[in-house]
C-alpha cells in the first residue's frame, strides 16, 4: 500500500473553506443552544404546568433519540414542508439537540443557587425578573461554565453528522474530493488531525474560560 | 401501503445487537487502557494516555468513515455490520476507561492504605477492597455509555448497516409520512435506552447492596 | 532505655524524610524493645504521624534504615513486584490503626476481621470467623458482627479497627491518632482497649495528642517537633519535669486544655 498525500494538499483550500463552515455552524449553535438553553430552563422551572410541561417533553424528546434521526426528520420531514436550506435545518437541528443538553444543566445550576441569594435580591425591592436577570442567572451560568463548554467541545465534532443532510463542512467537502481523487484514507486522516487540533484548541480555551471564571463561582 | 412497524422493530434489533457487542468489546478494551496507565514503565502509560486522547478528541463519524473507507488501504477491509462493532468498541473503550479510573480513584486514598498496611499486594487490593467500592459509579457511569453506545451507532447508516435510523430515513423516503416513522422509531430509541437505564439501576443496587443494610 | 533481651522489635536508624525541598524527618534514630509501650508526642506537623507511616513504608524514607525484629523494612535495593512482596510479608506483622479507622465499607464487621487472615494466610472460613469473633469479643464488639461500619459509632469503628489489625497476629501494632477524629465521650473505649493490649504487652508505637493516656500507658515517651526528636524519657519524667523549653511550652499548652477532660 502506497500512501499520496499530494491530492490532499491540492485539495487543501477546499478543506480549508470546510473548516471555516465547520466552525461558523459551530459558532451558531453554541450561541444558539446556550442562550435558549438557557431561556428554555427559565421558562420550565418558573413558569405554570400547561406551558413548561411541553417544553420539558421536548427537552427529554431530544435527549432521548440520537442526533441524525432528528436531523433526518427536520431535514426530509419538514423540508417536505416548507423549504428551508439544509444549513439552516442544520443550525436549527443541532442547535436544538444541544439547547435540550444545555437546558438541562441550567435547570440544574439555577435550582443549586441558594434561596438566600433569591431573598436577599427580594429584600433590595428587586422584582422576581429582575432578580433572575441579576442575582441568579448570572450565579447559575458560572456555574455551569465547565459542564457547558464540555457540551460544546462536544458539540463542534457532532458537526461532522451534518454531512449526511448535505451540508458543505469540513466532511462533507472532502467527501467531494474523496470522490474526484479516491484517496479515503489520506483525506480521513488529514479530517482527523484537524478536528483534533480544533478540539486541542477548545479544551486549552475551557482552561482558560474555567480559570477566569472561577473566582466568581 | 407497507406496514412500517415490523420493518423498525427488525431494524431496532440491529441498533441493540450493534451496541451491545460494541459495549462488550469495549468494555475489554477499557480495563486495558486502565491497567496500561498504571504500568509501572512509561511507555504502555503514554500510549494509553495517546489513545484515549485522540480517541476523545476526533469525532466518533470521522473515526467509522476513516476505518471504512480509508481502511481498505491498510489492508483492513470489514463489512458495515463489523465496522460498526469495531470502531464503537474502539471508541466508547476509551471513554469507558476514563470513567473506570474515575471510578477508582474516586474511593479515598484511606481504603488502599488499610488494605496496603494489612499486608494486601496492589493487585489483591483493587480485587478485594477498591473494585467493589468503586462498582457502584463505575455501572452508572458504563451505564451513561451505553446510551451513548445507541444513540451513536445511529451513525452506522451512513456505512449503510441497516439499523433504526437508516430504516427510518428510508421509510421517511418511501412513505412520506416522517412524523409516524420519526415517532415509532424515536418510540423505539427510548425503549431501548430506558431498557439500558433499568438494566443499570438493577446492576447499580446489586453493587452497593451494602449500603443499604 | 536499658533493654537486655536481644533484638530490638522496631529499630530506626538516621532516618529522613522529606516532601518536595520540606525535610518532616531529620534523622530519627529509636529502640523499641520486645513488649514497649511507646508514646510519640508533638504539635502537628512536627512529623510524628509520618514517622509512624514510614514504619509501615507508607511512607518512603529517602535516607537510613527501619528494621522490624531485625529484618529491613526499607529496601532501596529492591525494586518493583520484589519489593512488593517484600514489604507485603513485612507489613503482614504489623498491624496498623488509622485516625480515620478506613474500615472497608462494603463489608461486615466480621469480614474486615477475617479479609486478611483468610486472603493472605488461607486460614479456612470456618478458623477465620472463630478468630474473627473472639477478636470482636476483646474489643466488645461480638455483638455487631454482622453489622456494616456505616451503622457503627466512631469508637465502634476504631475497635473494629484495632481487632483488624490483630487479626494477623502482628508483632508490633501502630496507632496513627487512633483517638482524634473521635468524639470525647468515644475516646475512652479506645483507650480501654489499648490499654488491654498494653497489659498483654503488645509492643506498640502510638502517636497521640491525648497526653493523660500517653502518660498512663507507655513506658517510654518521645516529643518531636520539627522533624527531630526534642526529647525522650520516661513518661514520668517528660510529662512532669521535661529537660527542655521546648516541651515544657508544648506541654503547658496541651495539658493545661486537657486536664479537666480526661485524667
Amino acid at each position: 500500500m502506497e500512501f499520496d498525500f499530494t491530492p490532499v494538499i491540492d485539495y487543501f483550500p477546499t478543506l480549508l473553506k470546510g473548516v471555516g463552515v465547520t466552525l461558523l455552524i459551530g459558532l451558531a449553535v453554541a450561541l444558539l443552544s446556550i442562550l435558549g438553553g438557557q431561556l428554555v430552563a427559565v421558562i420550565s422551572l418558573y413558569t405554570r404546568k400547561a406551558v413548561n410541561w411541553p417544553l420539558r417533553f421536548f427537552i427529554w424528546l431530544f435527549m432521548t433519540t440520537p442526533l441524525l434521526l432528528q436531523l433526518y426528520f427536520l431535514y426530509f420531514g419538514l423540508g417536505e414542508l416548507i423549504l428551508i436550506p439544509a444549513i439552516v435545518v442544520g443550525i436549527l437541528g443541532l442547535g436544538f439537540h444541544y439547547m435540550a443538553y444545555n437546558a438541562d444543566i441550567f435547570m440544574a445550576t439555577i435550582r443549586s443557587v441558594s434561596h438566600g441569594q433569591y431573598e436577599a435580591s427580594r429584600s433590595l425591592g428587586f422584582g422576581h425578573l429582575r432578580t433572575l436577570r441579576y442575582v441568579i442567572l448570572p450565579q447559575a451560568f458560572y456555574r455551569a461554565l465547565p459542564q457547558l463548554s464540555n457540551n460544546m467541545i462536544i458539540m463542534v465534532k457532532d458537526i461532522s453528522v451534518l454531512s449526511a443532510i448535505g451540508i458543505g463542512e469540513l466532511v462533507y467537502v472532502s467527501q467531494y474530493a474523496i470522490s474526484i481523487t479516491f484517496r479515503p484514507f489520506e483525506f480521513y486522516i488529514t479530517i482527523a488531525v484537524i478536528y483534533y487540533l480544533i478540539n486541542l484548541m477548545m479544551e486549552a480555551g475551557q482552561s482558560w474560560i474555567e480559570r477566569r471564571a472561577a473566582y466568581r463561582r | 401501503m407497507i406496514d412500517i412497524t415490523p420493518l423498525l422493530v427488525k431494524a431496532a434489533w440491529v441498533t441493540v445487537d450493534i451496541s451491545a457487542r460494541a459495549l462488550f468489546f469495549g468494555f475489554f478494551i477499557a480495563a486495558a487502557l486502565v491497567v496500561m496507565r498504571t504500568a509501572r514503565l512509561p511507555p504502555p502509560r503514554w500510549l494509553a494516555r495517546a489513545y484515549i486522547s485522540v480517541v476523545r478528541g476526533t469525532p466518533y463519524f470521522v473515526q467509522l468513515l476513516l476505518v471504512f473507507y480509508g481502511g481498505p488501504a491498510l489492508g483492513l477491509r470489514l463489512d458495515p455490520f463489523t465496522c460498526g462493532v469495531v470502531v464503537g468498541a474502539f471508541n466508547i473503550g476509551a471513554y469507558m476507561s476514563e470513567a473506570m479510573r474515575g471510578a477508582i480513584e474516586s474511593v479515598e486514598s484511606g481504603q488502599n492504605e488499610a488494605s496496603r498496611s494489612l499486608g494486601f499486594g496492589r493487585l489483591a487490593t483493587l480485587r478485594y477492597i477498591i473494585l467493589p467500592q468503586a462498582a457502584g459509579l463505575m455501572i452508572r457511569s458504563i451505564g451513561v455509555l451505553a446510551i451513548i453506545l445507541v444513540k451513536n451507532s445511529s451513525l452506522v447508516s451512513i456505512i449503510s448497516v441497516v439499523e433504526l435510523t437508516y430504516q427510518a430515513q428510508r421509510l421517511i423516503g418511501s412513505t412520506y409520512k416522517p412524523l409516524e416513522v420519526f415517532t415509532l422509531s424515536a418510540l423505539m430509541y427510548i425503549v431501548i435506552i430506558y431498557a439500558v437505564m433499568g438494566m443499570v439501576e438493577f446492576l447499580y443496587r446489586r453493587a452497593t447492596r451494602y449500603t443499604f443494610r | 532505655m536499658t533493654q537486655t533481651t536481644d533484638t530490638p522489635m522496631v529499630e530506626l536508624r538516621g532516618v529522613k524524610k522529606r516532601f518536595g525541598d520540606l525535610e518532616v524527618l531529620k534523622g530519627i534514630d529509636l529502640r523499641v524493645d520486645r513488649g514497649r509501650i511507646i508514646s510519640i508526642i508533638g504539635p502537628s506537623g512536627s512529623g510524628k504521624s509520618t514517622l509512624l507511616r514510614s514504619i509501615n513504608n507508607l511512607e518512603v524514607i529517602d535516607e537510613g534504615q527501619i528494621l522490624l525484629d531485625g529484618v529491613q523494612v526499607n529496601r532501596p535495593d529492591l525494586k518493583g513486584l520484589a519489593f512488593e512482596r517484600h514489604i507485603n510479608h513485612i507489613r503482614q506483622n504489623m498491624g496498623m490503626v488509622f485516625q480515620h479507622f478506613n474500615l472497608f465499607p462494603h463489608m461486615s464487621t466480621l469480614d474486615n476481621v477475617t479479609l486478611a487472615p483468610r486472603k493472605l494466610k488461607g486460614m479456612e472460613t470456618k478458623d477465620a470467623r472463630a478468630l474473627g469473633m473472639e477478636l470482636l469479643e476483646r474489643v466488645g464488639l461480638a455483638d455487631k458482627a454482622e453489622a456494616y461500619p456505616s451503622s457503627l459509632s466512631g469508637g465502634q469503628k476504631q475497635r473494629v479497627a484495632i481487632a483488624r489489625a490483630l487479626a494477623m497476629r502482628p508483632k508490633v501494632m501502630l496507632f496513627d491518632e487512633a483517638t482524634s477524629a473521635l468524639d470525647p465521650e468515644l475516646v475512652e473505649e479506645v483507650n480501654q482497649v489499648m490499654k488491654g493490649l498494653a497489659e498483654e504487652h503488645m509492643t506498640m508505637l502510638i502517636v497521640t495528642h491525648e497526653m493523660a493516656f500517653a502518660r498512663d500507658v507507655s513506658d517510654w515517651a518521645m516529643f518531636m517537633d520539627g522533624g527531630v526528636v526534642v526529647e525522650a524519657d520516661t513518661p514520668e519524667r517528660l510529662f512532669s519535669n521535661p529537660e527542655q523549653e521546648r516541651t515544657r511550652h508544648f506541654l503547658r499548652k496541651h495539658l493545661g486544655s486537657q486536664s479537666s477532660t480526661s485524667a
